[in-house]
Protein backbone atom coordinates (compact mmCIF):
# COMPACT_ATOMS: atom_id res chain seq x y z
CA UNK A 1 0.00 0.00 0.00
CA UNK A 2 2.57 2.58 1.16
CA UNK A 3 4.88 0.95 -1.56
CA UNK A 4 2.53 1.62 -4.17
CA UNK A 5 1.61 5.52 -3.14
CA UNK A 6 4.96 6.11 -2.98
CA UNK A 7 5.05 5.01 -6.81
CA UNK A 8 2.04 7.02 -7.52
CA UNK A 9 3.44 10.28 -6.17
CA UNK A 10 6.73 9.87 -7.61
CA UNK A 11 5.19 9.42 -11.03
CA UNK A 12 2.98 12.72 -9.90
CA UNK A 13 6.26 14.57 -9.41
CA UNK A 14 8.07 13.78 -11.81
CA UNK A 15 5.23 14.47 -14.64
CA UNK A 16 4.24 17.18 -12.82
CA UNK A 17 8.07 18.65 -12.64
CA UNK A 18 8.20 17.99 -16.78
CA UNK A 19 5.13 19.84 -17.11
CA UNK A 20 6.66 23.12 -15.23
CA UNK A 21 9.11 22.93 -17.75
CA UNK A 22 6.71 22.18 -20.88
CA UNK A 23 3.97 24.49 -20.23
CA UNK A 24 3.82 27.59 -21.99
CA UNK A 25 1.63 29.46 -19.68
CA UNK A 26 3.79 30.85 -16.54
CA UNK A 27 0.33 30.14 -14.34
CA UNK A 28 0.17 26.36 -15.63
CA UNK A 29 3.74 26.03 -15.05
CA UNK A 30 3.12 27.53 -11.16
CA UNK A 31 0.07 24.92 -10.87
CA UNK A 32 2.40 22.43 -12.13
CA UNK A 33 5.13 22.73 -9.71
CA UNK A 34 2.43 23.05 -7.26
CA UNK A 35 1.14 19.50 -7.50
CA UNK A 36 4.91 18.73 -7.59
CA UNK A 37 4.79 19.96 -4.16
CA UNK A 38 2.28 18.37 -3.18
CA UNK A 39 3.45 14.97 -4.41
CA UNK A 40 6.45 15.33 -2.43
CA UNK A 41 5.04 16.43 0.29
CA UNK A 42 3.35 13.31 0.76
CA UNK A 43 6.47 11.58 0.03
CA UNK A 44 7.80 13.08 3.22
CA UNK A 45 5.23 11.72 4.77
CA UNK A 46 5.75 8.13 4.01
CA UNK A 47 9.55 8.45 4.99
CA UNK A 48 7.90 9.38 8.42
CA UNK A 49 8.72 13.53 8.29
CA UNK A 50 5.28 14.79 9.63
CA UNK A 51 6.64 18.28 10.80
CA UNK A 52 8.74 18.52 7.00
CA UNK A 53 5.71 17.43 5.12
CA UNK A 54 3.39 19.96 6.92
CA UNK A 55 6.20 22.69 6.28
CA UNK A 56 6.08 21.68 2.63
CA UNK A 57 3.12 22.82 2.08
CA UNK A 58 2.58 25.31 4.73
CA UNK A 59 5.78 27.60 3.02
CA UNK A 60 6.07 25.97 -0.25
CA UNK A 61 2.35 25.56 -1.19
CA UNK A 62 0.70 28.26 0.92
CA UNK A 63 3.19 31.20 0.87
CA UNK A 64 5.84 30.63 -2.00
CA UNK A 65 4.09 29.04 -4.97
CA UNK A 66 1.21 32.39 -4.01
CA UNK A 67 3.80 34.32 -4.16
CA UNK A 68 4.99 33.08 -7.50
CA UNK A 69 1.61 33.22 -9.17
CA UNK A 70 0.75 36.72 -8.37
CA UNK A 71 4.06 37.61 -9.46
CA UNK A 72 3.45 36.18 -12.49
CA UNK A 73 -0.31 37.61 -12.83
CA UNK A 74 0.91 41.00 -12.06
CA UNK A 75 4.03 40.93 -14.61
CA UNK A 76 2.13 39.37 -16.98
CA UNK A 77 5.49 37.62 -17.94
CA UNK A 78 4.37 37.21 -21.63
CA UNK A 79 1.24 34.96 -20.96
CA UNK A 80 0.63 33.14 -25.23
CA UNK A 81 -2.53 34.47 -25.55
CA UNK A 82 -4.99 31.51 -26.13
CA UNK A 83 -6.95 33.26 -29.08
CA UNK A 84 -4.55 35.08 -30.87
CA UNK A 85 -3.23 31.78 -32.11
CA UNK A 86 0.47 33.23 -31.66
CA UNK A 87 2.85 30.79 -29.94
CA UNK A 88 6.59 30.65 -29.95
CA UNK A 89 8.41 27.69 -29.90
CA UNK A 90 9.70 26.44 -26.97
CA UNK A 91 13.25 26.09 -27.21
CA UNK A 92 14.34 29.06 -28.98
CA UNK A 93 17.43 31.01 -29.07
CA UNK A 94 20.28 28.39 -29.12
CA UNK A 95 21.80 30.61 -25.67
CA UNK A 96 19.34 29.60 -23.86
CA UNK A 97 18.79 26.63 -24.20
CA UNK A 98 22.17 25.94 -23.70
CA UNK A 99 22.02 27.65 -20.67
CA UNK A 100 19.08 25.75 -19.57
CA UNK A 101 20.93 22.01 -20.49
CA UNK A 102 23.70 22.65 -18.90
CA UNK A 103 22.17 23.73 -15.33
CA UNK A 104 19.17 20.45 -15.92
CA UNK A 105 22.65 18.45 -16.38
CA UNK A 106 24.44 19.33 -13.31
CA UNK A 107 21.18 19.67 -11.32
CA UNK A 108 20.41 16.02 -12.33
CA UNK A 109 24.14 15.02 -11.62
CA UNK A 110 23.69 16.15 -7.91
CA UNK A 111 20.62 14.73 -7.68
CA UNK A 112 21.77 11.36 -8.79
CA UNK A 113 25.22 11.23 -6.75
CA UNK A 114 22.69 12.40 -3.45
CA UNK A 115 20.56 8.99 -4.80
CA UNK A 116 23.68 6.64 -5.00
CA UNK A 117 25.44 7.77 -2.02
CA UNK A 118 21.86 6.97 -0.01
CA UNK A 119 22.76 3.44 2.21
CA UNK A 120 19.31 1.99 0.84
CA UNK A 121 19.61 -1.18 2.82
CA UNK A 122 20.16 1.01 6.03
CA UNK A 123 16.72 2.99 5.49
CA UNK A 124 14.11 2.00 7.74
CA UNK A 125 11.00 0.95 6.28
CA UNK A 126 7.63 2.39 6.48
CA UNK A 127 6.19 0.30 9.08
CA UNK A 128 9.47 1.19 11.46
CA UNK A 129 8.29 5.10 11.66
CA UNK A 130 7.93 5.53 15.25
CA UNK A 131 4.26 7.58 16.67
CA UNK A 132 5.68 10.77 16.14
CA UNK A 133 7.35 10.33 12.68
CA UNK A 134 11.07 10.70 12.84
CA UNK A 135 11.56 14.60 13.17
CA UNK A 136 10.21 15.60 16.18
CA UNK A 137 9.93 19.56 17.04
CA UNK A 138 12.08 20.12 19.49
CA UNK A 139 15.02 17.96 18.15
CA UNK A 140 14.38 19.68 14.40
CA UNK A 141 14.23 23.12 16.46
CA UNK A 142 17.42 22.42 18.55
CA UNK A 143 19.26 21.46 15.44
CA UNK A 144 17.81 24.99 13.25
CA UNK A 145 19.03 27.16 15.72
CA UNK A 146 22.19 26.06 17.23
CA UNK A 147 24.03 24.22 14.54
CA UNK A 148 22.54 25.34 11.11
CA UNK A 149 21.87 28.52 12.59
CA UNK A 150 23.68 30.31 10.05
CA UNK A 151 22.75 28.14 6.69
CA UNK A 152 19.54 29.40 8.06
CA UNK A 153 20.01 32.71 7.89
CA UNK A 154 21.88 32.84 5.03
CA UNK A 155 19.18 31.13 2.84
CA UNK A 156 16.80 33.83 3.60
CA UNK A 157 18.82 36.80 2.79
CA UNK A 158 18.72 34.55 -0.46
CA UNK A 159 15.58 34.36 -1.10
CA UNK A 160 15.12 38.27 -0.33
CA UNK A 161 17.84 38.72 -2.76
CA UNK A 162 16.02 37.17 -5.57
CA UNK A 163 12.42 38.75 -4.94
CA UNK A 164 14.55 41.45 -5.23
CA UNK A 165 16.18 40.12 -8.32
CA UNK A 166 13.29 39.06 -9.87
CA UNK A 167 11.18 42.41 -9.69
CA UNK A 168 14.34 44.73 -11.05
CA UNK A 169 14.93 42.49 -13.99
CA UNK A 170 10.70 41.73 -15.07
CA UNK A 171 10.38 45.69 -14.56
CA UNK A 172 13.17 46.71 -16.73
CA UNK A 173 12.69 45.06 -19.73
CA UNK A 174 8.56 45.98 -20.19
CA UNK A 175 8.08 48.43 -23.68
CA UNK A 176 6.36 51.07 -23.55
CA UNK A 177 6.89 52.06 -19.50
CA UNK A 178 9.17 54.41 -17.80
CA UNK A 179 12.30 52.94 -16.21
CA UNK A 180 10.75 53.60 -12.51
CA UNK A 181 6.75 52.41 -12.17
CA UNK A 182 4.63 54.78 -11.84
CA UNK A 183 2.29 55.83 -9.25
CA UNK A 184 -0.28 53.29 -9.99
CA UNK A 185 1.77 50.85 -10.38
CA UNK A 186 3.55 50.89 -7.66
CA UNK A 187 -0.12 51.05 -5.68
CA UNK A 188 -0.50 47.84 -7.61
CA UNK A 189 2.41 46.34 -6.77
CA UNK A 190 1.93 46.79 -3.14
CA UNK A 191 0.41 44.11 -1.95
CA UNK A 192 3.69 41.61 -3.00
CA UNK A 193 5.90 43.98 -1.97
CA UNK A 194 5.90 43.65 1.74
CA UNK A 195 5.44 40.05 1.20
CA UNK A 196 9.07 39.66 -0.03
CA UNK A 197 10.86 39.03 3.14
CA UNK A 198 7.77 36.63 4.74
CA UNK A 199 10.59 33.77 4.16
CA UNK A 200 12.79 35.82 6.72
CA UNK A 201 10.37 36.01 9.70
CA UNK A 202 8.88 32.79 8.70
CA UNK A 203 10.92 29.61 10.76
CA UNK A 204 11.72 28.44 7.32
CA UNK A 205 13.65 24.57 7.85
CA UNK A 206 15.93 23.59 5.01
CA UNK A 207 14.10 20.62 3.43
CA UNK A 208 18.13 19.40 3.41
CA UNK A 209 20.35 17.99 5.89
CA UNK A 210 18.58 18.37 9.24
CA UNK A 211 16.21 15.19 9.00
CA UNK A 212 19.50 12.65 8.59
CA UNK A 213 20.98 14.51 11.53
CA UNK A 214 17.73 13.59 13.40
CA UNK A 215 17.79 9.97 11.95
CA UNK A 216 21.93 9.71 13.19
CA UNK B 1 -10.42 -3.61 9.94
CA UNK B 2 -12.48 -2.76 12.26
CA UNK B 3 -10.19 0.35 12.45
CA UNK B 4 -10.94 1.33 8.87
CA UNK B 5 -14.95 0.68 9.20
CA UNK B 6 -14.43 2.95 12.35
CA UNK B 7 -13.00 5.51 10.53
CA UNK B 8 -15.60 5.70 7.57
CA UNK B 9 -18.33 5.99 10.36
CA UNK B 10 -16.12 8.89 12.24
CA UNK B 11 -15.24 10.33 8.27
CA UNK B 12 -19.37 10.48 7.00
CA UNK B 13 -20.61 11.62 10.27
CA UNK B 14 -18.31 14.40 10.31
CA UNK B 15 -18.43 15.39 6.70
CA UNK B 16 -22.05 15.02 6.93
CA UNK B 17 -22.80 17.13 9.69
CA UNK B 18 -20.14 19.67 8.53
CA UNK B 19 -21.91 19.84 4.84
CA UNK B 20 -25.24 20.11 6.36
CA UNK B 21 -23.69 23.08 8.75
CA UNK B 22 -23.07 24.83 5.64
CA UNK B 23 -25.81 24.00 4.39
CA UNK B 24 -28.04 25.96 7.11
CA UNK B 25 -25.35 28.47 7.62
CA UNK B 26 -26.29 29.95 4.20
CA UNK B 27 -30.09 30.11 5.04
CA UNK B 28 -29.02 30.99 8.41
CA UNK B 29 -27.21 33.84 6.62
CA UNK B 30 -30.24 34.99 4.74
CA UNK B 31 -32.40 34.46 8.02
CA UNK B 32 -30.29 36.70 10.19
CA UNK B 33 -29.81 39.82 7.57
CA UNK B 34 -33.82 39.43 7.36
CA UNK B 35 -34.15 40.02 11.08
CA UNK B 36 -32.19 42.37 10.88
CA UNK B 37 -33.47 44.37 8.02
CA UNK B 38 -37.12 44.27 9.43
CA UNK B 39 -37.89 41.39 6.53
CA UNK B 40 -38.70 37.49 7.30
CA UNK B 41 -36.53 35.94 4.95
CA UNK B 42 -37.23 32.74 3.31
CA UNK B 43 -39.84 31.04 4.74
CA UNK B 44 -41.78 29.25 1.82
CA UNK B 45 -39.94 25.72 1.54
CA UNK B 46 -40.07 23.73 4.68
CA UNK B 47 -41.03 24.60 7.75
CA UNK B 48 -39.62 28.24 8.50
CA UNK B 49 -37.39 27.75 5.29
CA UNK B 50 -35.21 25.30 6.33
CA UNK B 51 -35.73 22.86 3.35
CA UNK B 52 -34.60 26.59 1.15
CA UNK B 53 -30.82 24.92 1.15
CA UNK B 54 -31.76 22.10 -0.55
CA UNK B 55 -34.12 23.84 -3.29
CA UNK B 56 -31.07 25.96 -3.87
CA UNK B 57 -29.08 23.09 -3.91
CA UNK B 58 -31.32 21.23 -6.47
CA UNK B 59 -31.50 24.59 -8.53
CA UNK B 60 -27.63 24.92 -8.81
CA UNK B 61 -27.88 21.43 -10.49
CA UNK B 62 -30.29 22.52 -13.08
CA UNK B 63 -28.69 25.68 -13.82
CA UNK B 64 -26.75 25.83 -17.30
CA UNK B 65 -23.08 25.34 -16.94
CA UNK B 66 -21.48 28.21 -18.96
CA UNK B 67 -17.97 28.24 -19.48
CA UNK B 68 -16.48 31.91 -20.45
CA UNK B 69 -15.01 32.54 -24.56
CA UNK B 70 -10.88 31.88 -24.14
CA UNK B 71 -10.99 30.61 -20.61
CA UNK B 72 -8.72 27.90 -19.94
CA UNK B 73 -10.67 24.92 -19.35
CA UNK B 74 -8.49 23.17 -16.93
CA UNK B 75 -7.78 25.69 -14.75
CA UNK B 76 -11.63 27.12 -15.19
CA UNK B 77 -12.18 23.45 -13.44
CA UNK B 78 -10.03 23.14 -11.31
CA UNK B 79 -10.61 26.46 -9.31
CA UNK B 80 -13.92 26.01 -7.49
CA UNK B 81 -12.37 22.34 -6.46
CA UNK B 82 -9.23 23.91 -5.10
CA UNK B 83 -11.82 26.52 -3.28
CA UNK B 84 -14.05 23.58 -1.73
CA UNK B 85 -11.82 20.61 -0.81
CA UNK B 86 -9.03 22.08 1.42
CA UNK B 87 -11.42 24.12 3.40
CA UNK B 88 -13.66 20.69 3.98
CA UNK B 89 -10.48 18.85 4.28
CA UNK B 90 -8.90 21.10 7.32
CA UNK B 91 -12.53 19.49 9.82
CA UNK B 92 -10.90 15.98 9.75
CA UNK B 93 -8.61 17.36 12.70
CA UNK B 94 -10.71 19.31 14.81
CA UNK B 95 -11.58 17.45 17.83
CA UNK B 96 -15.62 18.22 18.40
CA UNK B 97 -15.65 15.81 21.46
CA UNK B 98 -13.69 13.41 23.56
CA UNK B 99 -14.82 9.41 23.71
CA UNK B 100 -17.68 8.09 22.39
CA UNK B 101 -19.40 5.18 23.52
CA UNK B 102 -22.62 4.33 22.45
CA UNK B 103 -24.55 1.56 22.36
CA UNK B 104 -21.81 0.11 25.34
CA UNK B 105 -18.95 0.37 21.95
CA UNK B 106 -16.16 3.00 22.42
CA UNK B 107 -15.96 5.04 19.13
CA UNK B 108 -13.20 6.32 20.44
CA UNK B 109 -12.50 10.14 20.18
CA UNK B 110 -14.56 12.54 18.15
CA UNK B 111 -12.67 13.65 15.46
CA UNK B 112 -11.54 11.74 11.82
CA UNK B 113 -7.41 11.70 12.77
CA UNK B 114 -5.63 12.96 15.73
CA UNK B 115 -2.36 14.06 14.34
CA UNK B 116 0.50 15.34 16.30
CA UNK B 117 0.64 17.99 14.48
CA UNK B 118 -2.88 19.13 13.69
CA UNK B 119 -2.46 22.97 13.86
CA UNK B 120 -0.06 23.07 11.08
CA UNK B 121 -2.26 20.89 9.08
CA UNK B 122 -5.20 23.08 9.64
CA UNK B 123 -2.87 26.01 8.77
CA UNK B 124 -0.94 24.14 5.55
CA UNK B 125 -4.13 22.82 4.20
CA UNK B 126 -6.36 25.84 4.70
CA UNK B 127 -3.52 27.87 2.95
CA UNK B 128 -4.26 26.32 -0.34
CA UNK B 129 -7.63 27.61 -0.38
CA UNK B 130 -5.90 30.88 -1.72
CA UNK B 131 -5.62 28.58 -4.90
CA UNK B 132 -8.95 28.16 -5.73
CA UNK B 133 -9.68 32.10 -5.83
CA UNK B 134 -6.42 33.40 -7.43
CA UNK B 135 -6.96 30.40 -10.14
CA UNK B 136 -10.31 30.85 -10.69
CA UNK B 137 -9.94 34.65 -11.15
CA UNK B 138 -7.59 34.26 -13.79
CA UNK B 139 -8.78 31.26 -15.37
CA UNK B 140 -12.09 33.23 -16.31
CA UNK B 141 -10.59 35.36 -18.56
CA UNK B 142 -12.00 38.79 -17.29
CA UNK B 143 -10.49 41.96 -15.71
CA UNK B 144 -12.65 41.68 -12.89
CA UNK B 145 -12.54 38.47 -12.33
CA UNK B 146 -8.80 38.82 -12.43
CA UNK B 147 -9.08 41.44 -10.43
CA UNK B 148 -11.20 39.88 -7.71
CA UNK B 149 -8.90 36.94 -7.42
CA UNK B 150 -5.78 39.24 -7.44
CA UNK B 151 -6.88 41.20 -4.30
CA UNK B 152 -8.85 38.03 -2.25
CA UNK B 153 -4.83 35.93 -2.63
CA UNK B 154 -3.21 39.52 -1.80
CA UNK B 155 -5.63 40.02 1.32
CA UNK B 156 -5.21 36.08 2.34
CA UNK B 157 -1.57 36.02 2.05
CA UNK B 158 -1.27 39.29 4.33
CA UNK B 159 -3.62 38.00 6.80
CA UNK B 160 -2.27 34.44 6.74
CA UNK B 161 1.17 35.52 8.05
CA UNK B 162 -0.72 37.41 11.42
CA UNK B 163 -2.69 34.12 11.78
CA UNK B 164 0.35 32.45 11.98
CA UNK B 165 1.91 34.38 14.84
CA UNK B 166 -1.35 34.27 16.61
CA UNK B 167 -1.49 30.74 16.55
CA UNK B 168 2.20 30.83 16.93
CA UNK B 169 1.92 32.54 20.85
CA UNK B 170 -0.67 29.74 22.05
CA UNK B 171 1.11 27.12 20.39
CA UNK B 172 4.38 28.40 22.52
CA UNK B 173 2.26 28.50 25.94
CA UNK B 174 0.81 24.83 25.29
CA UNK B 175 4.22 23.64 23.55
CA UNK B 176 2.41 21.47 21.03
CA UNK B 177 1.05 21.51 17.84
CA UNK B 178 -1.71 18.64 18.68
CA UNK B 179 -5.15 20.25 18.90
CA UNK B 180 -6.07 17.75 21.44
CA UNK B 181 -3.19 18.55 23.79
CA UNK B 182 -3.80 22.51 23.26
CA UNK B 183 -7.29 21.67 24.37
CA UNK B 184 -6.52 19.52 27.25
CA UNK B 185 -4.43 22.49 28.25
CA UNK B 186 -7.09 24.76 28.73
CA UNK B 187 -8.87 22.44 31.45
CA UNK B 188 -9.40 23.91 34.93
CA UNK B 189 -9.64 27.60 36.39
CA UNK B 190 -7.59 30.89 35.76
CA UNK B 191 -7.60 32.98 38.80
CA UNK B 192 -9.28 31.02 40.59
CA UNK B 193 -13.26 31.76 39.01
CA UNK B 194 -12.90 31.80 35.26
CA UNK B 195 -12.41 28.25 32.75
CA UNK B 196 -8.52 28.43 32.64
CA UNK B 197 -9.21 29.54 28.44
CA UNK B 198 -6.67 31.11 26.09
CA UNK B 199 -9.22 33.73 25.39
CA UNK B 200 -8.73 34.86 29.17
CA UNK B 201 -4.72 34.31 29.11
CA UNK B 202 -4.37 35.60 25.87
CA UNK B 203 -7.11 38.75 24.99
CA UNK B 204 -5.09 40.67 22.41
CA UNK B 205 -4.23 37.05 20.54
CA UNK B 206 -7.97 36.29 20.79
CA UNK B 207 -9.03 39.48 19.35
CA UNK B 208 -6.48 39.26 16.24
CA UNK B 209 -7.46 36.36 15.32
CA UNK B 210 -11.08 36.37 15.14
CA UNK B 211 -10.53 39.65 13.03
CA UNK B 212 -8.09 38.12 10.77
CA UNK B 213 -10.40 35.09 9.95
CA UNK B 214 -12.95 37.38 9.19
CA UNK B 215 -10.25 38.97 6.76
CA UNK B 216 -9.10 35.02 5.64
CA UNK B 217 -12.09 33.77 4.72
CA UNK B 218 -12.91 37.02 2.82
CA UNK B 219 -16.01 37.96 4.56
CA UNK B 220 -17.19 41.19 4.99
CA UNK B 221 -15.81 43.96 5.94
CA UNK B 222 -13.23 42.27 4.59
CA UNK B 223 -14.76 40.65 1.22
CA UNK B 224 -12.61 42.26 -1.78
CA UNK B 225 -13.02 39.18 -3.31
CA UNK B 226 -16.75 39.98 -4.32
CA UNK B 227 -17.16 43.40 -3.28
CA UNK B 228 -20.17 43.78 -5.97
CA UNK B 229 -20.53 47.61 -6.22
CA UNK B 230 -16.80 47.77 -7.90
CA UNK B 231 -16.12 44.67 -9.14
CA UNK B 232 -19.47 42.92 -10.42
CA UNK B 233 -18.70 39.66 -8.29
CA UNK B 234 -15.27 38.99 -8.09
CA UNK B 235 -13.59 36.37 -9.05
CA UNK B 236 -16.68 34.19 -9.36
CA UNK B 237 -18.40 36.69 -11.84
CA UNK B 238 -18.03 33.91 -14.46
CA UNK B 239 -18.89 31.03 -12.85
CA UNK B 240 -22.27 29.41 -12.90
CA UNK B 241 -24.22 26.07 -11.77
CA UNK B 242 -21.98 23.49 -9.51
CA UNK B 243 -19.25 25.61 -9.62
CA UNK B 244 -20.62 28.69 -8.41
CA UNK B 245 -21.94 26.77 -5.83
CA UNK B 246 -18.47 24.82 -4.88
CA UNK B 247 -17.65 28.19 -4.54
CA UNK B 248 -20.12 28.69 -1.90
CA UNK B 249 -19.61 25.87 -0.26
CA UNK B 250 -15.91 26.45 -0.07
CA UNK B 251 -16.47 29.49 1.50
CA UNK B 252 -19.04 28.48 4.39
CA UNK B 253 -16.87 25.28 4.96
CA UNK B 254 -14.20 28.01 5.27
CA UNK B 255 -16.25 29.82 7.81
CA UNK B 256 -17.13 26.83 9.69
CA UNK B 257 -13.62 25.50 10.21
CA UNK B 258 -12.44 28.74 11.18
CA UNK B 259 -15.33 28.97 13.83
CA UNK B 260 -14.37 25.64 15.47
CA UNK B 261 -10.66 26.38 15.35
CA UNK B 262 -11.16 29.36 17.30
CA UNK B 263 -13.11 27.81 19.70
CA UNK B 264 -10.35 24.70 19.89
CA UNK B 265 -7.73 27.18 20.42
CA UNK B 266 -8.96 30.14 22.63
CA UNK B 267 -12.05 28.60 24.44
CA UNK B 268 -11.09 25.03 25.48
CA UNK B 269 -12.68 23.13 22.42
CA UNK B 270 -15.42 20.78 23.56
CA UNK B 271 -14.77 21.49 27.41
CA UNK B 272 -17.76 21.86 29.54
CA UNK B 273 -17.29 24.92 32.12
CA UNK B 274 -15.76 23.46 35.09
CA UNK B 275 -16.45 20.09 34.46
CA UNK B 276 -13.33 18.59 33.05
CA UNK B 277 -14.81 15.07 32.21
CA UNK B 278 -18.10 15.67 30.77
CA UNK B 279 -19.38 12.92 29.18
CA UNK B 280 -19.48 13.24 25.45
CA UNK B 281 -22.91 13.96 24.61
CA UNK B 282 -22.56 16.68 27.05
CA UNK B 283 -19.16 17.76 25.28
CA UNK B 284 -20.33 17.67 21.77
CA UNK B 285 -23.07 20.44 22.34
CA UNK B 286 -20.56 22.41 24.32
CA UNK B 287 -18.71 22.58 21.31
CA UNK B 288 -21.50 23.56 19.01
CA UNK B 289 -22.78 26.39 21.06
CA UNK B 290 -18.82 27.61 20.99
CA UNK B 291 -18.43 27.42 17.51
CA UNK B 292 -21.98 28.00 16.48
CA UNK B 293 -21.57 31.64 18.55
CA UNK B 294 -18.64 32.61 15.87
CA UNK B 295 -20.88 31.43 12.45
CA UNK B 296 -23.10 33.53 13.94
CA UNK B 297 -20.73 36.45 14.26
CA UNK B 298 -19.60 36.01 10.80
CA UNK B 299 -23.31 36.74 10.21
CA UNK B 300 -23.64 39.11 12.17
CA UNK B 301 -20.78 41.18 11.51
CA UNK B 302 -21.67 40.79 7.83
CA UNK B 303 -24.92 42.69 7.98
CA UNK B 304 -24.00 45.04 10.28
CA UNK B 305 -20.36 46.70 9.30
CA UNK B 306 -19.25 48.81 6.09
CA UNK B 307 -16.77 47.37 4.39
CA UNK B 308 -13.29 48.51 4.23
CA UNK B 309 -11.11 50.25 1.49
CA UNK B 310 -8.45 48.02 -0.13
CA UNK B 311 -5.95 49.91 1.50
CA UNK B 312 -7.41 50.24 4.83
CA UNK B 313 -6.91 46.55 4.66
CA UNK B 314 -3.17 46.46 4.04
CA UNK B 315 -2.39 49.28 6.41
CA UNK B 316 -4.48 47.23 9.06
CA UNK B 317 -2.90 43.66 7.89
CA UNK B 318 0.91 44.88 7.35
CA UNK B 319 0.84 47.57 10.07
CA UNK B 320 -0.85 46.82 12.76
CA UNK B 321 -1.86 43.14 13.03
CA UNK B 322 1.90 41.98 12.05
CA UNK B 323 3.73 44.13 14.65
CA UNK B 324 1.05 43.11 17.59
CA UNK B 325 1.36 39.77 16.25
CA UNK B 326 5.24 39.81 16.78
CA UNK B 327 5.26 41.50 20.08
CA UNK B 328 2.42 39.31 21.72
CA UNK B 329 4.35 36.33 20.29
CA UNK B 330 7.49 38.09 22.02
CA UNK B 331 5.81 38.86 25.84
CA UNK B 332 4.25 35.18 25.73
CA UNK B 333 7.92 33.95 24.82
CA UNK B 334 9.56 36.69 27.77
CA UNK B 335 6.36 34.93 30.16
CA UNK B 336 6.78 31.60 29.21
CA UNK B 337 10.39 31.98 30.00
CA UNK B 338 10.66 33.91 33.74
Amino acid sequence: MADLLFYLMAALATVAGVGVVVARSPVISVVSLLASFGALAVIYLLAGYQFLAAIQILVYGGAVMVLFLFTVMLLNLGDPDVTSGQTEPLFHGSRRSLIGLCTATVMGAAGLVAVLRVAWNEMPSVLAIPEGGLDPLDQLAAQMFTRYSLPFEAASVLLLATAVGVLVIAKRNRPGEKAFPSRAVAAEAAPTAPAAPQPASKPLPEPGPEPEEVLS
Amino acid sequence: MTDLILLLIKASVIYGGLLGCAALMTLAERKVSAWMQYRIGPNRVGPFGLLQPLADGVKFIFKEDVTPDGANPWMFRLAPLMAAVPAMMTVAVVPFAGDVTLFGYDFGPLSIADLDIGILFVLAIGGLGVYGVILGGWASNSKYSLLGGLRASAQMISYELSLILIVLSIVAMTGSLDLREIVAAQTGTFLGVLPDWNVFQQPVAFVLFVIATFAETNRLPFDFAECEPELVGGFHTEYSSMKFALFFLGEYCAMIVMACLTTVLFLGGAEVPYWADAPWFLQLPAFMVKAGFFCFLFIWVRWTLPRFRFDQLMHLGWKVFLPVALVNLFLTGLLISF
